[in-house]
């Protein structure tokens, strides 16, 4: 029964019914590629101009870039005072922002370097993408903080160093700080991981150029690559070694990011939970955008054999399992708020389930918990309309979480003189489709200039089951 | 009884006999202390139902992933699934007998409207009948994977792999569910003004460490005494031992989380539960805490040959084991027994006890079933395997 049905639904990926270790572990590539099929495709976008399609989801991108840019400027010049905030909600859009971009980026990491040593083959076909994805995504985050200084020239100021400001030191106690170090640390790390793992690519590209610029600029980077056995075994002992290390930053960093809250005594914001929950909400986020972004890529770049169903099932079934903690939290969180018996933490709870930003609230608890209980469902996980509609819902809905957070714990102060409300203003909108122009303009010129999958990679995974169980080992395919 | 459990026929009778005394001693310690023994049964049953529950937990977690390379060991955790039943029955017993040390009533503080909820939630017939029902499921799910399981060793039916699967991810549900919950119920209302939502996650995290140091006990056990001889290999050890120090640093990382938000904000209503753990004599119980569960294993885990050697990775795991004692005393003893850490003839007899009825109801469950689950399709994968 199960197999016809596999068989019904998977055109793509074919099985053979007879022997359950191909059902078990069927061919994450289709289409019967050899390596040679695999430089050539992934190439391809490379040697050719980009199409109608790319120009005009280019256009789109840096026009919102552009308006992001004009907001940036009108607002640096004339001062904070041009966003809707107030002495009660004294953090708002920007800080929603800053937490929803450094969530997005979670992802990669956790595909690139967690997947990797859990041996999830699958990875292979999306790390590449999602790791640029982390890159522009941190630097994205960055902005906010920055254009929220006031003064982004004394953005060096941030920065521990012995200065002549009298001697004016920064503040080691406040996890805005450690903000600061956190971030820089994750997007060393990760764009060393990303240009690690891009090196065999850049040889192959290299090898294949015609002599020109694209051969010298792809020879310098590729470091003398001359693909022997001491290069690849030196190349797998620093992907391994940087894994590693990168698999801890998956947790500082968005561990520190819900200090920022967690550390004050507001209500909403101080709370135990809080690290694990922001972890697991921002892998929840980030697989989400990997999912919009990768269906577009599969559609406009011709991937369909290298993202498949099984791809996309299994980061279905990720970000299902991530939303369901997700769900847990919030369940907690209000649990802990009843059973404490402390009436601040159950006003803030109730106010923001009832209050005058309930639509927010029961937007995030329909798009983070509600919409994707529905991917329990096989045949929806298979439906590839249906999952990008999900992933967009689950973007939403992360991005309300931060802000339920931020403003609902904030709006409603101790003393009731001092509540109030939140707007945000025209300027601080435009800063944030700004920020998407940049996140998508930067992947654009990703998707044009750099293999968009890991060649290297998906020429490992081109065996058979047969022949890999061998040579390979057991390995754990959540496909 | 199968030849499987015959080299384990004189441990187990001894481990019996371990328990049985171990049992009467506690049973003299309860006419003494009552109150000092009831905490030492809370431990132990607690410790043991996590035991129980993380095996179906590894189980329902490497079907979900489709992994094989625990395949060929198994069997180890199904034995640990099927103890739910005595020993959750047991704890259920050991809470039935100790209701007074969770009696929760309003002192006075706050505005008692706002305490609505608890007085319905620390209801006792509730309470119980809550514990009742998370055991409950425990048992009924953790019964059904181990028998799919084990019918697969006559038919090798692709269909009850897949039917596993997906029994596995409900039992997840079930299990993050009511395992957060519980552990409120049975521990964290020990100090009813108290609270933290981080809790659940902890005692997971406590959980999984301490299941993934009992396979690897147990593993070995079973390969140097015959049934897991050149099936249980070097790389299964050194995949147990990654995840044992993966999981190390999370426990480490989770009791750091909740550690360091309470110090920082220094809310008297939250500090109330580290200030006699921290600051009293129970300080350096709360270092040892440290030091076994997370300093320990991560030094000698870091080293790849480390986790390929036998002896080191069973003294890691003992250690491992000894630290998630010690970490449910610090969770109990301050508030059952005071300022002052106790040890003596009864925490022994507890540890005993322990050490015997788990040694004594595994080795049984373990005999129940073939050593090795030889039908199941992906156990050649999993007896090839090279990590």
């Amino acid at each position: 029964m199960a197999k016809s049905k596999k068989q019904r639904t998977t055109p793509v990926a074919p099985v053979q019914a007879a022997d359950p270790l191909a059902t078990l572990r069927p061919q994450l590539i289709t289409g019967g590629k050899t390596p040679a099929d695999v430089t050539r495709d992934i190439c391809a976008p490379l040697d050719h101009s980009p199409g109608a399609l790319w120009w005009s989801a280019f256009s789109v991108s840096m026009t919102a870039l552009i308006v992001g840019t004009i907001a940036v400027t009108y607002q640096i010049a004339t001062g904070i005072g041009t966003w809707g905030l107030n002495r009660t909600v004294g953090w708002a859009f920007d800080i929603t922002n800053f937490v929803f971009w450094v969530g997005i980026g979670h992802a990669g990491t956790l595909i690139s370097a967690v997947l990797f040593l859990f041996r999830q083959k699958w990875r292979t076909s999306v790390n590449r993408s999602a790791e640029a994805m982390t890159l522009i995504a941190v630097v994205c985050a960055g902005l906010f903080p920055v254009i929220h200084m006031g003064r982004p020239w004394l953005a060096f100021w941030m920065f521990p160093y012995p200065n002549t400001r009298g001697s004016l030191w920064v503040n080691f106690k406040s996890p805005l700080l450690w903000d600061v170090f956190a971030i820089s640390t994750y997007l060393l790390i990760s764009a060393v991981f990303w240009y690690v793992g891009l090196i065999p690519d850049l040889a192959t590209i290299r090898d294949k150029s015609k002599p020109g610029w694209r051969r010298r600029i792809t020879g310098f980077f590729s470091l003398g690559w001359n693909g022997s056995a001491r290069t690849w075994h030196r190349y797998e002992t620093v992907y391994m070694l940087l894994a590693g290390l990168a698999t801890p930053l998956v947790f500082s960093v968005h561990t520190i990011v819900s200090m920022d809250f967690a550390t004050a005594m507001i209500p909403g914001w101080h709370t135990t939970i809080f690290p694990p929950y922001f972890v697991a909400g921002a892998i929840f986020s980030g697989l989400a955008m990997v999912l919009t972004l990768m269906l577009i890529a599969r559609k406009v770049m011709h991937l369909e054999d290298y993202i498949t169903v099984l791809h996309i099932e299994a980061m279905c079934k990720l970000m299902l399992s991530m939303g369901c903690i997700v769900g847990l939290a919030y369940g907690t969180e209000f649990f802990i708020a009843a059973y404490s018996g402390n009436p601040y933490e159950q006003f803030v709870f109730l106010n923001r389930a009832l209050g005058p930003f309930s639509w927010a609230y029961w937007t995030m608890v329909s798009c983070n918990v509600l919409i994707p209980q529905l991917l329990w469902l096989r045949s929806l996980r298979r439906n590839f309309a249906f999952v990008f509609l999900i992933s967009i819902v689950v973007n939403i809905g992360m991005w309300f979480e931060r802000f339920v957070i931020i403003v609902t714990s904030l709006h409603r102060d101790f003393l009731p003189s001092s509540w109030a409300s939140y707007v945000p203003t025209i300027v601080e909108v435009a800063t944030l489709v700004g920020s998407f122009g940049l996140f998508f303009s930067c992947f654009l010129l990703f998707c044009r200039f750099m293999p968009v999958i890991a060649m290297a990679e998906v020429k490992g995974v081109l065996k058979s089951p047969q022949r890999d169980l061998k040579h390979d080992s057991a390995r754990g395919d959540a496909a | 009884m199968t030849p499987a459990s015959a080299p384990f026929s004189t441990l187990s009778r001894r481990l019996a006999l371990l328990a049985i005394v171990s049992a009467i001693t506690l049973a003299i310690g309860a006419a003494i202390s009552p109150v000092r023994t009831w905490s030492n049964l809370l431990i132990i049953n607690f410790y043991l139902v996590t035991l129980g529950l993380g095996g179906a937990l590894f189980i329902a977690l490497t079907y979900v992933c489709n992994a094989s390379w625990n395949v060929s060991f198994r069997r180890v955790p199904e034995a640990l699934a099927v103890l739910l039943a005595p020993v959750g029955l047991g704890l259920l017993a050991v809470l039935a007998l100790g209701r007074e040390h969770y009696d929760w009533h309003p002192h006075g503080t706050g505005d008692a409207g706002t305490f609505w909820f608890k007085e319905m939630w620390c209801n006792s017939t509730f309470w119980f009948g809550r514990a009742a029902v998370y055991v409950s499921l425990w048992i009924l799910l953790s019964r059904a994977l181990v028998t799919v399981s084990r019918r697969q060793d006559n038919t090798g039916t692709l269909g009850l792999t897949i039917a596993n699967k997906r029994l596995s991810a409900l039992f997840l549900f079930v299990y993050a569910v009511t395992f957060s919950l519980a552990s409120c119920d049975w521990l964290m209302l020990l100090e009813p003004l108290w609270f933290s939502t981080i809790w659940g996650v902890y005692n997971f995290a406590g959980m999984v460490q301490a299941v993934l140091a009992t396979m690897i006990v147990l593993a070995l056990v079973l390969r140097s005494r015959g049934p897991l001889r050149r099936i249980f290999t070097d790389d299964h050890l050194h995949d147990l031992g990654k995840l044992l120090l993966g999981f190390s640093c999370f426990w480490m990382y989770i009791w750091f989380s909740q550690y360091m938000l309470i110090w920082y904000t220094n809310i008297p209503e939250e500090a109330s539960y580290f200030i006699p753990r921290m600051q009293g004599a129970w300080g350096p119980i709360m270092v040892v805490n440290i030091v076994l569960n997370w300093i320990a294993p991560f030094l000698f885990l870091l080293p790849r040959p480390c986790k390929r050697s036998e002896s080191v990775m069973m003294k890691v795991a003992v250690i491992v084991l000894i630290g998630r004692w010690v970490d449910l005393y610090v969770m109990v003893f301050p508030t059952t027994m005071g300022d002052w850490p106790v040890f003596g003839l009864w925490e022994l007899a507890g540890g005993c006890l322990l050490i015997g009825t788990f040694g004594w109801l595994f080795f049984r469950s373990f005999a129940k079933a073939a050593p090795v689950p030889s039908a199941d399709p992906l156990l050649g994968e999993s007896l090839h395997y090279h990590c």
